[in-house]
């Protein structure tokens, strides 16, 4: 009787297709992570249990540097809109050249009466002349912040407008006031504290809650 | 796909030797490896890093005192933070009985006052001086969320509460 034959299969796999897989996929990850853009000021934000992650869209960022000087950024699509408005409630005139380099500027770290000369460095200016800018005045007497919060609220005209504070470890409490009196002014009273994450302490009172909330959401 | 074909040519006589013919089949695991450790490498790298922002709300401020919250003696605790990352606490209503703390160990003083007192009646307040830096601030609302504090309010010390901390650092050496 003839024995059926037993096939013997290769135990080798092809791992061409795998291989494939793998450095597509590795391709798309590095071609699609954003990269952190380079900031012009640098701050080390404090920590914090908060894991809300900082909104992008719709943001006003007022930066406290650590030598205590106040800048101020915001989305670039509301750019626009705001100068208008600040033109407008300061009677100020901007010509168009101003309101493109205010699109192209990262930040403004200047009262308004060197707005002009400041819109007009390039980046390369600007960022060698860093640690000697005034930064926006938000002294009680003169707090032009407000001005600039109360030019974006009116630019965007009712809209949400997210309120980003990020501060730097050393700046002094004053400081930080001063940056909350001026959002007062405006009626504003809710803010995000951008931080690093940290993790919740095991044991401590929220780490009981959250896990509380996993469990009962389990449940469901 | 990364083998060739290779005709056996058999137009050679019988006595011309062979030439050995090596694979040309390579093997893939290790470059496999490599691109799955990269991919791990870059998917851990990208997500750790993202800023998060805490909510902070703030009151209107009223001119009006009939409208500022009253607040139990029994159940306040007042933390001042001042110069040098040091805090000063008091219980009730008297700054002149107020005790040195650390950041460190202000959790379980919370903890403690939490435990002892009513959940209606707790409220702490924290008094931020001239001295206290941003990050004095951001840590003790942080402590306030890792505790499940849910009634406290962020003021300014009055100035008999400044001096007297003035007057602790003085004593203290605290630069």
């Amino acid at each position: 009787m003839a024995r059926a034959k037993i096939k013997r299969g290769s135990t080798s796999v092809d791992m061409t297709p795998m291989c494939d897989v793998a450095f597509l996929l590795l391709t798309f990850i590095i071609l699609a992570a954003q990269f952190k853009p380079q900031e012009a000021v640098n701050v080390t934000p404090p920590s914090s249990v908060s894991n809300k992650v900082a909104p992008e869209k719709d943001f006003l960022n007022v930066t406290i540097s650590k030598d205590n000087k106040v800048y101020l950024n915001m989305d670039p699509k509301i750019k626009g809109d705001v100068l208008d408005e600040l033109g407008k409630e300061r009677n100020m005139s901007f010509s168009a050249q101003d309101k493109k380099n205010f699109e192209n500027a990262d930040f403004i770290a200047v009262p308004f009466s060197q707005l002009k000369q400041f819109l007009a460095l390039t980046p390369e200016q600007v960022k060698s002349s860093i640690p000697s800018l005034p930064g926006i005045p938000v002294d009680s007497s003169n707090n032009e912040l407000t001005a600039w919060i109360s030019a974006a609220i009116n630019a965007r005209m009712g809209e949400q407008l997210n309120f980003l504070i990020k501060g730097d470890d050393a700046v002094k409490y004053p400081k930080f006031k001063a940056v909350i009196d001026a959002f007062k002014a405006n009626d504003q009273y809710k803010y995000n504290l951008v931080t690093n994450s940290k993790q919740v302490p095991e044991g401590s009172e929220l780490y009981k809650k959250n896990l509380m909330e996993q469990r009962s959401g389990k449940k469901e | 796909m990364a083998e060739m074909e290779v005709k056996e040519s058999s137009k050679k006589g019988p006595g011309v030797k062979k030439g050995k013919k090596h694979s040309t089949r390579v093997d893939l695991t290790p470059m496999v490896d490599l691109g799955f450790l990269l991919i791990t490498f870059f998917i851990f790298t990208t997500t750790v890093q993202q800023p998060t922002a805490m909510n902070l709300n703030m009151p209107k401020d009223t001119k009006d005192p009939n409208l500022d919250m009253k607040v139990k003696n029994s159940g306040s605790l007042t933390l001042m933070l001042g110069k040098g990352n040091v805090i000063y606490y008091y219980y009730g209503d008297d700054p002149t009985k107020m005790q040195t703390t650390g950041y460190k160990a202000v959790r379980q003083i919370i903890l403690d006052k939490k435990k002892s007192t009513p959940a209606a009646d707790l409220f702490i307040i924290i008094k931020p001086d001239k001295d206290a830096t941003y990050k004095n601030a951001v840590d003790i609302l942080d402590e306030m969320d890792i505790n499940d504090i849910g009634k406290y309010a962020m003021v300014d010390p009055t100035p008999d509460e400044y001096s007297l901390i003035q007057k602790t650092e003085q004593a203290g050496g605290v630069k």
